[in-house]
């Protein structure tokens, strides 16, 4: 590796050395010297200074090529990851590429080999799926005698420890067969890869479906069967996956698991080793998934039936399991799994690995140890049996003694399918020998005479078998099917809670109510970058945060219950929408939960990839908002600009234009047309005038700073005030005004009303048609108001838009080809009078003919006359 | 300047507007200089006008009360062919395209000064009547234009110009004071499949411009109406 980076250094490319052991070798120093390497970070761990390799440093200083010696070290407890191997892998997603170094013995698959060869387990392992991102591999060999010889020489090791490896790890005959496993896996690697090319290139021959069904039960040396049957995939270049059959023991143990935190109950050695196979299953999962295998709890009451389902759904051709525990009943007739496999899949190629340790015995049909009375139990017992006892009493009167012993049946059954086989079996034989005893002669004896008594013990114990084992099957189903239940039931609830979630606000909370009920976990959301519930955020430390931050960055689980930034409490798991990672949701269960199980991660990740989908349609849904609010500002604005462009253009037209005529043309006309230029030119101004200061009162009312100097006026005043301004611009439009005297003062903001009123009137006149009066109407209104009515005789508003007038530059949105005039004046009524806490309203004019807009106005308590 | 035309009976333009200051002050103005003038405040109002009265051209607002002016436009063109002066708010050249493609012959840009009006409006009158002469000749004393003898004279000087200057030239001059508008110059100089070559038509007025002396910054000769075309304004023809 030092060799190869020199020659890279010399040619200018830019190598660095992220970590390189020498382990005091002078050799080794000598080639690392004159490469830049990147100084090591110091570790404080329990008193003693680790040095590790400073990743964000790396990360930071982003060489084109890292040097990262032994990839399967194990970082200083309290570094981001666990091991070196993840480190690398978050440089190599940061686009940095890195030359590193593994010992054979350290693959993960390869792991149980070496273990046969040199009888040492390695626990420093490196999962494969690392080296399925192997740009290259190269082999560095040497004869086993000559790395015994540098070994000697101690080129390779520490000299002091030399001697001790030599003895354990390094006999000649460990190393020769080490060499040739790492030859096997090179020439595995370099084979699939040319495999990968033909394929890329046409050459098929490969692209049939191979896969491989690994099949386990977490009743020990789950592990060691995962890893041969991925070696196995792996030589044929298969997909694989590996599945256990859950029949309904695993949710049957979860319901005592309470009771196995009252500690000593002794009815829960099965539950405890129940849970023992749960955690073998986990961890057998979790190696496949590490190994790049996919993983799946079946659930099936019928083993055989479960396997062959999941074969079938992956177009499996050949199963992996493992041999199964000779049991010689079973085997007479034919229900050992292997039996059953063969016998049902038939075209399924079926690969029984014989694993090296005695396995655990497992709970078969006659086997109750174990099996232990759970709480209650003993009492249903009782009571049946002294209830069969007191009924038979009774029927004896009514029934002969053979008829009796069904009294004591239907007692054990009744236990039978309320409890299990244990239960169900003591009934039988405490029934057993209270009927013997009290019923069948001679009497209060044991004795039983042959010709019933032993047909009836078998009777009794053969129906207490058969029923128990019937029940005990029914209940496991129904638990099993409870346990899908509960699954199906609380993805239901997560995809109901989020389909009413319209924002990303509702999405966060609603999805962490439904994660903290079906998880019975704290749950916290971070989506791109909203985060909550917010009672929750103030209980995440930095750690944690560093743990979220993580996980999102690089779309992958971290925290608790994983190997990356394991010192959080919180297990975080990156929501995903589309190809991108989009948030984060952070799970704290109980700290006595020192597992997760299968069932608790796949509903975890399955809700979260629902969240990841409900905050992609939320963010879709307030894009589309805020292109509509955009689309909406985009349309004021460029009725604004039409209004301006039309209102100010308009006079300024009329004015330039009289200008213009009278000073080119003004020595060949008659004086009365000069006149009526000049005028034209100062009304034009004057509309103009008015128009500016619209937009200038829009401007105070859209801002909110607008304050009202109130004072009292008379609404007789202002509407006078008003009319008299319009007779100036329009001095051909009448004006007819009716007046109650009842009236009296209001108390309002006098210019801005008079302006508000003189805004309606100059709108009727521009649509009255020539001759015809507006006429203004003041009358009191109930609830101590002032309305006034202003109508014109024009040609009236069609009812759906009369609300609309009211909006800014509604007149204007029609743009050139519009009538003339003020988009803004009404909007500019409506901003005064609800200013006033008064309302606008447009209404069709008296007798049906043309507008009439009512103003009204709260006058306020009288003042006294003083 | 007095009167446009003293023999002919004066020509009548019709202004259909619906703002009557700019009514007003457009009427009061071609009056003045001895035009008769018919006034229609809407766009059926102006085209019933038309109709009955008949006009010898066209002053349309597009803003009108009624109806658009743009459908007063086409509906005029289905039956009458009397040049269309338009009046509009709108400054951007598609809007203005727009117009010369619905059946305008010029458009003016609100506000706009009377003697911008009254200079299109002489230029429809006067190319209606002239036609049948002999040959246009233009001459302001710096450029004379003989367009039938196809000469070119810069202060006395003869100016050689190519085929196709020439030819841009003669259709300016032909039309002079009114806006031709840039497909139709490029179909009538470098035919039909040109029509959307505008780099052609820059480069050839660009040369066309350097021989007569002409600026493009401050033209006097040649007007570019960015995006809708050229003009030639010159002063009046004598």
């Amino acid at each position: 590796m030092l060799a190869r980076a020199r020659d890279l250094h010399r040619q200018g490319v830019d190598v660095l050395i992220g970590i390189v052991e020498t382990h005091g070798r002078g050799e080794t120093q000598a080639m690392a010297d004159g490469l830049p390497h990147l100084a090591r970070k110091k570790v404080e761990y329990q008193g003693r200074t680790l040095e590790e390799m400073d990743l964000d440093g790396l990360l930071a200083r982003k060489p084109a090529i890292a040097l990262v010696d032994e990839l399967a070290h194990r970082n200083a407890p309290g570094s981001r990851h666990e091991r070196r191997w993840q480190d690398v892998e978050e440089l190599l997603d940061a686009g940095i590429d890195v030359y590193t170094t593994v010992n054979i013995q350290h693959l993960e698959s390869l792991n149980d080999v070496v273990h046969q060869i040199t009888g040492i387990r390695v626990s420093e392992t490196v999962p494969d799926s690392v080296f399925e991102r192997l740009r290259d591999i190269r082999l560095v060999d040497l004869p086993a005698q000559e790395l015994i010889e540098r070994l000697n020489q101690g080129k390779v090791y520490l000299p002091e420890q030399a001697m001790q490896a030599l003895q354990g790890f390094f006999s000649p005959s460990n190393l020769t067969a080490l060499r040739e496993l790492a030859m096997q896996t090179v020439a595995e690697h370099v084979d699939a890869d040319l495999r990968e090319k033909q394929t890329a290139r046409g050459l098929s021959g490969v692209g049939i479906q191979r896969h491989v069904l690994i099949a386990i039960d977490g009743k020990g040396q789950s592990e060691y069967l995962v890893r041969a049957g991925a070696r196995i995939a792996e030589r044929r270049g298969a997909p694989w996956s590996v599945v256990s059959v859950d029949t309904g023991h695993s949710a049957e143990a979860a319901l005592h698991a309470e009771d196995l935190d009252r500690a000593s109950s002794q009815f829960n050695s099965m539950a405890r080793s129940e849970q023992q196979r749960q955690m073998e299953l986990d961890k057998a999962f979790a190696l496949a998934r590490s190994l790049g295998g996919e993983t799946e709890l079946l659930r099936n009451t019928d083993i055989t039936q479960g396997l062959l389902d999941a074969a079938a759904a992956r177009g499996a051709r050949s199963i992996v399991i493992g041999r199964t525990r000779e049991r010689p009943i079973a085997r007479i007739f034919n229900r050992t799994l292997t039996q059953q496999l063969l016998q049902r899949g038939a075209r399924y190629e079926l690969t029984i690995v014989s694993t090296p340790q005695a396995r655990q015995k497992s709970r078969g049909l006659y086997d109750l140890r174990g099996e232990r009375l759970a709480k209650g139990e003993p009492g249903l017992i009782l009571l049946a049996t002294v209830g069969a006892v007191i009924a038979a009493f009774i029927a004896e009167r009514f029934v002969g003694l053979e008829d009796l012993s069904t009294v004591f049946l239907v007692a054990v059954l009744l236990v039978a399918s309320r409890t299990r086989m244990v239960a169900a079996v003591i009934t039988a034989v405490l029934c057993f020998v209270a009927y013997d005893f009290l019923f069948i002669e001679p009497r209060f004896t044991l004795f039983i005479s042959a010709q019933r008594g032993v047909a009836t013990v078998l009777l009794f114990m053969t129906a207490a078998l058969i029923a128990g084992r019937l029940a005990s099957r029914l209940r496991m189903q129904v638990i099993s099917l409870r346990a899908a239940n509960t699954h199906a039931t609380a993805m239901q609830n997560m995809a109901r809670q989020l389909s009413k979630a319209a924002d990303l606000g509702q999405v966060i909370s609603a999805s962490s109510s439904v994660l903290q009920s079906s998880l019975n976990a704290q749950a916290w959301l971070r989506i791109n970058g909203e985060s909550g519930p917010t009672a929750v955020q103030g209980e995440l430390s930095e750690k944690d945060m560093v743990a979220a931050d993580w996980s999102q960055q690089h779309g992958q689980a971290s925290g608790r219950y994983t190997d990356t930034l394991t010192n959080s409490a919180w297990w975080f798991l990156p929501i995903r929408s589309d190809q991108d990672t989009i948030g984060v949701v952070g799970l704290r269960f109980p700290s006595a939960m020192g597992r997760l199980s299968f069932e608790q991660r796949r509903l975890a990740e399955s809700m979260t990839e629902d969240i990841g989908q409900a905050a992609l349609r939320a963010r879709l849904v307030s894009e589309l908002e805020v292109a509509r609010v955009t689309g909406e500002t985009e349309r004021l604005r460029s009725a604004l600009l039409s209004s301006v462009s039309h209102d100010l253009r308009s006079p300024l037209s009329s004015m330039i234009g009289a200008a213009d005529s009278l000073s080119r043309y003004g020595k060949d006309m008659s004086s009365e047309d000069r006149q009526s230029l000049l005028e034209t030119i100062s009304v034009e101004g004057e509309r103009l005038d008015r128009y500016i200061q619209n937009l200038l009162d829009m401007t105070r009312l859209g801002q909110q700073g607008l304050t009202l100097s109130r004072d009292w006026i008379g609404v007789d005043e202002l509407i006078g005030s008003a009319s008299r301004r319009l007779q100036r611009y329009e001095p051909t439009v009448k004006v007819e005004s009716d007046i109650d005297p009842e009236i009296g003062l209001i108390h309002v903001h006098p210019a801005l009303i008079e302006q508000a009123i003189f805004n309606v009137m100059e709108n009727a006149a521009k649509f009255s048609p020539p001759g015809e009066p507006i006429s203004v109407q003041a009358r009191p209104a109930d609830g101590n108001a002032v309305r006034i009515d202003i109508s014109d005789r024009g040609p009236g508003i069609p009812e759906d838009e009369r609300r609309r007038i009211f909006d800014m530059f509604y007149s204007m949105e029609r743009g050139d080809r519009g009538k003339q005039g003020t988009g803004l004046g009404l909007t500019i009524v409506q901003g005064i009078v609800g200013a006033h806490m008064g309302k606008v309203e447009a209404l069709p004019g008296p007798q049906g003919r043309g507008t009439l807009i009512r103003l009204t106005l709260p006058m306020g308590e009288q003042p006294s006359e003083e | 300047m007095s009167a446009a035309i003293d023999s002919a009976p004066a020509p009548r333009v019709l202004v259909i507007d619906d703002e009557p200051h700019i009514r007003k002050f457009i009427d009061i103005s071609l009056r003045s200089q001895g035009y008769l003038t018919l006034l229609a405040a809407t766009g059926q109002e102006g085209l019933s006008m038309l109709a009955g009265k008949g006009a010898d051209i066209v002053v349309l607002d597009l803003g009108l009360p009624d109806r658009d002016g743009e459908d007063v436009l086409k509906e005029l063109r289905r039956w009458s062919r009397v040049p269309v002066i338009v009046l509009t708010v709108r400054s951007d050249e598609e809007g203005k395209v727009a117009l010369l493609d619905a059946g305008a012959n010029d458009y003016v840009t609100k506000p706009f000064g009377i003697e911008e009006l009254m200079a299109r409006i002489r230029a429809f009158l006067r190319v209606s009547g002239l036609r049948s002469e002999t040959g246009p000749i233009y001459d302001d004393g710096n450029l004379h234009i003989d367009l039938s003898q196809r000469e070119v004279k810069l202060q006395g000087q003869v100016v050689t110009l190519t085929r196709k200057e020439f030819a841009l030239l003669a259709l300016l001059v032909e039309q002079a004071g009114r806006l031709v508008p840039q497909p139709q110059l490029l179909k009538e100089v470098w035919g039909p499949t040109h029509e959307e070559d505008a780099h052609y038509l820059r480069i050839l007025v660009g040369k066309l411009r350097n021989k007569l002396g002409d600026d493009a910054s401050a033209p006097t000769y040649i007007v570019t109406e960015p995006g809708v075309g050229l003009r030639f304004v010159g002063k009046e023809r004598i």
